[in-house]
C-alpha cells in the first residue's frame, strides 16, 4: 500500500464512526419520518397505505394542535423577554463591584445544572402546596389555589420555572460580554461625566449586540422545544376552551406531538405534527443565519 | 489516548454481556397494588425458583405508553394486561390462546374471543358512590333509598345544609383534574354510568350509538344533570387539584359523605383506619329507579405468544388455584377474585360491598373501555374538567360532550 | 472569548458604585439570590419531614433532622426508584457517550478541516444543516428503525447501553464536530507537517500532536454534551423505556413520581438525591463548567 492510499484510508476510517451514527440516528429516521407523515403508519406494524396530505389536513383542523401552536408561540415570546431581562439585570449586578460577586455568579447558574423533570416536580410542589398555603394564611384569593390548575395562570408557572432555570445560563453570556468591553471605553465615559445608566444604555448595550443576538436565539429555540418541565410541572393541563373545543391550556408543541402519538395512539398524525415543528424551527434558523449575515455586513 | 479507547471498548463489551433478565416479565397497570404484586412475585420465585419481574405503568404514567415501550424493547413481556377490545385488537397478534388451562375451570369471566379463552381475569372490580354510613345515619338518610336522581338531589341538599354539624368539608369527594391525571374517574368511570346503568349486562345499545357519534338525547341530558349534581356538591378545589390520595383522605377522615371511587382503593383506605361503616350506593342518575353498581373484570392478563409461554401459564395457574394466590388476591391486594374456587371473603369494606352487590345480582356492565384510545381520559376528561372549573355551564357541557362524541364517527 | 471570560475581576468594565449605593446593590443581589436558592431550601427542608408534616403544614421547618435518613432509607432500595442503580446507569451512559462523542467528533472534524475537497465541504455542511432537525421529527421512526437494526444485527439497540450511547453519538456529534472544526481551523499546520516529515503515521499525528492541542475545546464539548445527556429525559424514555432494566436518574425520578400517589416527602427526597451528584461535581469543576457553557454558546 502506498503511503498516499494508506493516508486516505486512515482519514476515511476517522470519518466513519460519526458518519455511520449520523446516517443511522439522524438521516435514515428523518427520511422515514417524512415518509410516515404521508401514510397511515401505526407505529407497531408496517405501513398499509399512503394517504397524501390527509394527516396534515387533519392536523390543521385540530383545535388542540392549533392551540398548542399558539400557546408555544406565546410561551416563547414571554420566556424570551423574562429570561433575558432577568439575566441582564443579574449580569449587571454580578459585574458591579459588590462583595461575593463570584459566589453569586456561580450560584445563579446552579438551577441550569438540574434537569427539567426534577425541577418540574420541585416547582409543582411549590405551586400546588407551598404557595396556596401562604395564600390562605395571607387571605389572598388568587394565591390560595394552585396556580397550575388555573388556566389563566398556568403559563405564568411555566415561564417562572423556565426563567429560574435558564436565566443563570444567559447571565453567563452577558457577563462574558460585559467583561469583553474594554475598561478604557467605560472609564473614558465616566471621565466625561456620563451617569451609570447612560453608560449602560449608550455604551454597554450597543457593544453587547452580539451577546443579545446569541441569547435571543438560544432562548428562542430552548423555549420552542420545551418538553421536560412541561411534562413534570403541568402535564399540559388544565383545560381551556379554544374554537369552542376543550383543549389543554399548557400543552406545548413537543408534548402535543408526544401525546398524539402515544396517548391517542395516532403515530402518523404525530409524525405530521413533528414535520411541521421541524419546518418552523428551520425558518427560525434561516432567520438567525441571515440576521447574523446582515450584522457582519454592517460591521 | 489509546489506553482510553481500550478502556472504553472493554466497558462497552462488558455492557453487552451483562444484564441478565427475569424469566417472567409482567407489565401491569394496577399502581395501587404494585408492592403487593412484587411481594407475590418474590414468593413465587422462592417457591418455584422462577424469577418474576413486575413492571407497572399506570396512575399518571400511562399504562399503554409503558407497554408500547416494553414491546419495542429487545425483551418483550411474557404477561401483560389488556383492558378490552381496543387493547385486544392492538395486540392480538401477540396474544396466546389459553383454552383448557387449569384456571379456566374456575371462572366465567375469562376474556373470550371466538370461543377461545385468551384473558385471565385479574379480579372483578366495582364502583358506585361509596358512603359513610354513620354520617348518613346522623342525617337520617337511608342509603337503600338512593336509587333515583331525585333521591340523591334531596340527600345531597340535606347533607349540604348540615355540613357544619356533621363536620363535613364537602358532600362528595370527587376529582376531575387533568394536571393531576385523574380524568379516568370522570371520562371513563363516570361516563360509563351513562353507557350501562339500567341496562342488562352485555347490552351495547348506548356504546354502539356513541361509537357512531350519537347519543340518546333524553338519557344523555339526564346524565349531564347528574354530573352537574355531583360537581355542585363536590369541593371545587378537590375537583381540580385533588389527587387519588387527597380524594381518599377527605372521605376516610370523615370530611366527605360520599366517595366516587372503586374497591381498588381498599388497601389505601384501610391504611387510614376509617372508624365508620362503608358501603356502595348506586350511581342512580335517572328519575326512574336503577339499583345496582358497576362491576366487571377491569382487565385481563394475557400471555405473549413470543414469550416464555409455559412459565407464564404456570404462574397464572398458581395465582388462581393455590392458597398463596387466594391469600394474595383477597387479603394482600384486597381484590375480589373472579374465581369460584376462592372462598376467602374480603375483609375490606369496599370489596365486601362489591361482593354483596355481585352476589345479589345487582350489577351493571363496564363498557367505557370500548371507547377509542385516549377519548375518555383525554377528550372527554378535558370537558369534565372544564365544567368542574366553572368555565362552562351545564348546557355548554352537554353540547361539548355531544360534539366530542360526534367527532368519533369522523 | 474564552480568555475574556476568565479575565480577572479587576479588569472588568462593571459598575463601580459609591458606598451607600454599593450596600443597596448588595442587598438587592442578596435578595434575588435568596429567591433563586429558595426552591433548593424547600427541597432540603421537606426531605427532612414526614408526609403528614408536609400535608398538615406545607410551609414549615423540619423538627426532626433524622427524618431525612428515614426518607432516604425508604427510597434507597425502593424498586420504583433504586437510586444506586440509576446513578450507575446515568454515569455509565454519560461517560461512555462523552468519550465516543468527543473522540470520534474530533477525529472527523480534523479530517474535514485538513482535507479541502468538495466532499469534505459537503459533509461538513450536512452536519451543520442537521443541527436544525429537532428530536421530535426523528423520535418515532428511530424506535422502529433501531428495533429492526437490532433484530438484524442480533445486538439489541433498544433497552441497551450500546443503543442509547450510539444514539447520543448521533445526536451529539453534529454540534461537537462544528465546535472542533472551528477550533482546528485556527491550529497552525506546521506542527503536523513536521510530524509528517518525521515519518509519523496519519493517525499518530492526530493522537500525538493534534489531540493534546484540543484540550480547551474538549472542555466545551464535554460540558455541553455532559449536561444535556445527564439531564435528558425524552431520549432515554423512548430508547430505554419508562421501566426497563436500565434507568437513568431522570427516568427513575419520573417513574417514582408516576408509580406512587403523591407522597411529597419521598418525592422531595428523591429530587434531592437526583440533584446531589451534579451539584457536587459543579462545586469542584465550576470553572470548567462555566467556561464550557460560555464558549459553547458563543460558537
Amino acid at each position: 500500500m502506498t503511503s498516499r492510499t494508506k493516508r486516505k484510508l486512515t482519514e476515511f476510517l476517522f470519518l466513519l464512526p460519526t458518519l455511520i451514527a449520523f446516517l443511522m440516528v439522524i438521516i435514515i429516521p428523518f427520511i422515514f419520518g417524512i415518509y410516515y407523515s404521508f401514510t397511515d403508519w401505526q407505529g407497531t406494524g408496517a405501513v398499509t397505505q399512503t394517504v397524501g396530505f390527509e394527516n396534515y389536513k387533519a392536523v390543521f383542523q385540530e383545535p388542540g394542535f392549533l392551540h398548542s401552536f399558539l400557546v408555544t408561540l406565546l410561551f416563547t415570546v414571554l420566556n424570551i423577554i423574562t429570561v433575558n431581562v432577568v439575566a441582564f439585570i443579574i449580569s449587571l449586578l454580578v459585574t458591579s463591584e459588590i462583595r461575593g460577586r463570584n459566589v453569586y455568579r456561580a450560584g445563579f447558574f446552579v438551577p441550569n445544572l438540574i434537569g427539567g423533570i426534577v425541577l418540574g416536580l420541585v416547582w409543582q410542589f411549590i405551586f400546588s402546596n407551598i404557595l396556596p398555603s401562604i395564600g390562605q394564611t395571607l387571605g389572598w384569593p388568587t394565591l390560595s389555589k394552585s396556580l397550575i390548575s388555573n388556566k389563566d395562570t398556568v403559563m405564568f408557572t411555566l415561564v417562572t420555572v423556565n426563567t429560574w432555570q435558564y436565566a443563570g445560563y444567559i447571565m453567563l453570556i452577558y457577563v462574558a460580554a460585559i467583561q469583553g468591553i474594554s475598561k478604557s471605553v467605560m472609564e473614558a465615559a465616566e471621565v466625561d461625566g456620563a451617569r451609570y445608566w447612560t453608560r449602560v444604555t449608550r455604551i454597554q448595550i450597543p457593544l453587547m449586540a452580539n451577546a443579545f443576538t446569541i441569547s435571543l436565539f438560544l432562548t428562542l429555540t430552548n423555549s420552542f422545544k420545551m418538553y421536560d418541565v412541561n411534562v413534570a410541572l403541568t402535564n399540559g393541563g388544565p383545560v381551556s376552551v379554544f374554537m369552542n373545543k376543550p383543549v389543554q391550556a399548557s400543552e406545548l408543541l413537543a408534548l402535543n406531538i408526544y401525546n398524539t402519538a402515544f396517548k391517542y395512539n395516532n403515530m402518523a398524525q404525530g409524525q405530521a405534527k413533528a414535520v411541521i415543528f421541524f419546518i418552523v424551527l428551520t425558518i427560525f434558523s434561516i432567520i438567525q443565519v441571515s440576521w447574523n449575515k446582515s450584522k457582519e455586513v454592517e460591521a | 489516548m489509546k489506553k482510553l479507547i481500550a478502556v472504553v471498548l472493554t466497558l462497552a463489551l462488558m455492557m453487552t454481556a451483562a444484564s441478565a433478565l427475569a424469566d417472567i416479565v409482567i407489565v401491569q397497570n394496577k399502581v395501587e397494588i404494585t408492592s403487593q404484586m412484587e411481594e407475590f412475585a418474590k414468593l413465587y420465585e422462592e417457591k418455584t425458583g422462577v424469577p418474576v419481574k413486575v413492571i407497572t405503568g399506570g396512575g399518571s404514567s400511562d399504562y399503554n405508553t409503558v407497554l408500547k415501550a416494553e414491546m419495542q424493547s429487545g425483551r418483550e413481556p411474557d404477561i401483560f394486561v389488556i383492558e378490552g377490545p381496543s387493547s385486544y385488537d392492538l395486540w392480538k397478534d401477540k396474544i396466546a390462546d389459553m383454552t383448557g388451562a387449569e384456571w379456566t375451570q374456575y371462572t366465567a369471566a375469562a376474556y373470550m374471543v371466538d370461543g377461545k379463552a385468551v384473558g385471565f381475569p385479574v379480579a372483578v372490580e366495582g364502583y358506585g358512590l361509596a358512603y359513610n354510613k354513620s354520617i348518613l345515619d346522623k342525617a337520617g338518610i337511608d342509603p337503600a333509598t338512593l336509587t333515583t336522581y331525585d333521591a340523591y338531589e334531596a340527600a345531597f341538599e340535606k347533607l349540604d345544609s348540615m355540613k357544619e354539624e356533621l363536620g363535613l368539608d364537602m358532600v362528595v369527594s370527587m376529582v376531575a383534574g387533568t394536571t393531576t391525571g385523574m380524568t379516568w374517574v370522570t371520562g371513563l368511570h363516570n361516563f360509563n354510568v351513562y353507557l350501562t346503568v339500567g341496562n342488562e349486562r352485555n347490552d351495547t345499545t348506548y356504546i354502539d350509538q356513541v361509537l357512531e357519534g350519537k347519543v340518546d338525547e333524553e338519557r344523555f341530558h339526564q346524565y349531564c344533570q347528574y354530573v352537574a349534581l355531583i360537581f355542585k356538591y363536590s369541593d371545587p378545589d378537590m375537583l381540580l387539584n385533588g389527587t387519588q390520595d387527597s380524594q381518599l383522605a377527605a372521605f376516610a377522615n370523615g370530611k366527605a359523605a360520599f366517595y366516587h371511587q372503586g374497591n381498588w382503593m381498599d388497601p389505601s383506605l384501610v391504611a387510614l383506619n376509617p372508624d365508620f361503616e362503608i358501603a356502595y350506593a348506586p350511581h342512580a342518575f335517572l328519575h326512574e329507579e336503577t339499583d345496582g353498581i358497576l362491576v366487571n373484570p377491569p382487565s385481563w392478563y394475557v400471555i405473549n405468544e413470543n414469550g416464555n409461554k409455559d412459565e407464564a401459564l404456570a404462574y397464572l395457574n398458581f395465582l388462581a388455584t393455590s392458597e398463596e394466590g387466594a391469600d394474595y388476591m383477597v387479603n394482600k391486594a384486597a381484590m375480589v377474585p373472579a374465581f369460584t374456587n376462592v372462598t376467602l371473603a374480603p375483609a375490606t369494606p369496599l370489596s365486601k360491598s362489591v361482593m354483596d352487590w355481585n352476589a345479589a345480582g345487582k350489577t351493571y356492565d363496564w363498557q367505557q373501555y370500548k371507547l377509542p384510545d385516549g377519548f375518555g381520559m383525554g377528550t372527554l376528561g378535558q370537558i369534565y374538567e372544564l365544567f368542574a372549573s366553572g368555565a362552562i355551564d351545564v348546557d355548554t357541557f352537554e353540547t361539548m360532550m355531544k360534539d366530542a362524541i360526534a367527532g368519533i364517527a369522523k | 472569548m474564552a480568555k475574556q471570560a476568565a479575565a480577572p475581576i479587576e479588569r472588568m468594565a462593571g459598575y463601580k458604585p459609591n458606598k451607600g449605593r454599593k450596600i443597596a446593590l448588595e442587598i438587592i443581589t442578596l435578595i434575588l439570590f435568596i429567591l433563586f436558592m429558595l426552591p433548593f431550601v424547600i427541597v432540603l427542608f421537606n426531605s427532612m419531614r414526614t408526609n403528614q408534616d408536609i400535608i398538615n403544614a406545607p410551609v414549615g421547618f423540619p423538627t426532626d433532622l433524622g427524618q431525612i435518613w428515614r426518607n432516604v432509607a425508604e427510597i434507597w432500595n425502593n424498586p420504583n426508584f433504586n437510586f444506586l442503580s440509576a446513578l450507575r446507569d446515568s454515569v455509565i451512559i454519560t461517560v461512555l457517550s462523552l468519550a465516543v462523542i468527543s473522540i470520534f467528533s474530533s477525529m472527523a472534524a480534523w479530517v474535514l478541516v485538513r482535507n479541502k475537497t468538495k466532499w469534505s465541504t459537503f459533509l461538513f455542511m450536512a452536519y451543520v444543516a442537521a443541527m436544525v432537525i429537532p428530536f421530535q421529527v426523528v423520535m418515532f421512526p428511530l424506535l422502529t428503525w433501531f428495533k429492526s437494526v437490532g433484530d438484524f444485527l442480533g445486538i439489541p439497540m433498544l433497552r441497551s447501553y450500546q443503543g442509547i450511547i450510539f444514539a447520543y453519538l448521533g445526536f451529539g456529534e453534529a454540534m461537537s464536530i462544528f465546535i472542533f472544526h472551528g477550533f482546528i481551523k485556527g491550529v497552525p499546520l506546521e506542527l503536523e507537517e513536521a510530524a509528517d516529515i518525521d515519518g509519523c503515521s496519519r493517525a499518530g499525528t492526530f493522537f500525538r500532536i493534534v489531540l493534546p492541542l484540543l484540550q480547551p475545546v474538549f472542555v466545551t464539548v464535554l460540558v455541553l454534551n455532559g449536561l444535556w445527556i445527564w439531564n435528558d429525559y425524552l431520549l432515554p424514555l423512548l430508547v430505554l423505556g419508562a421501566s426497563g432494566n436500565i434507568r437513568t436518574i431522570p427516568l427513575a425520578v419520573q417513574g417514582f413520581n408516576g408509580a406512587y400517589v403523591k407522597q411529597w416527602h419521598l418525592i422531595m427526597t428523591s429530587t434531592l438525591l437526583a440533584m446531589l451528584p451534579i451539584v457536587i461535581l459543579y462545586l469542584f469543576a465550576q470553572k470548567y463548567i462555566v467556561q464550557g457553557m460560555v464558549d459553547g454558546s458563543i460558537k
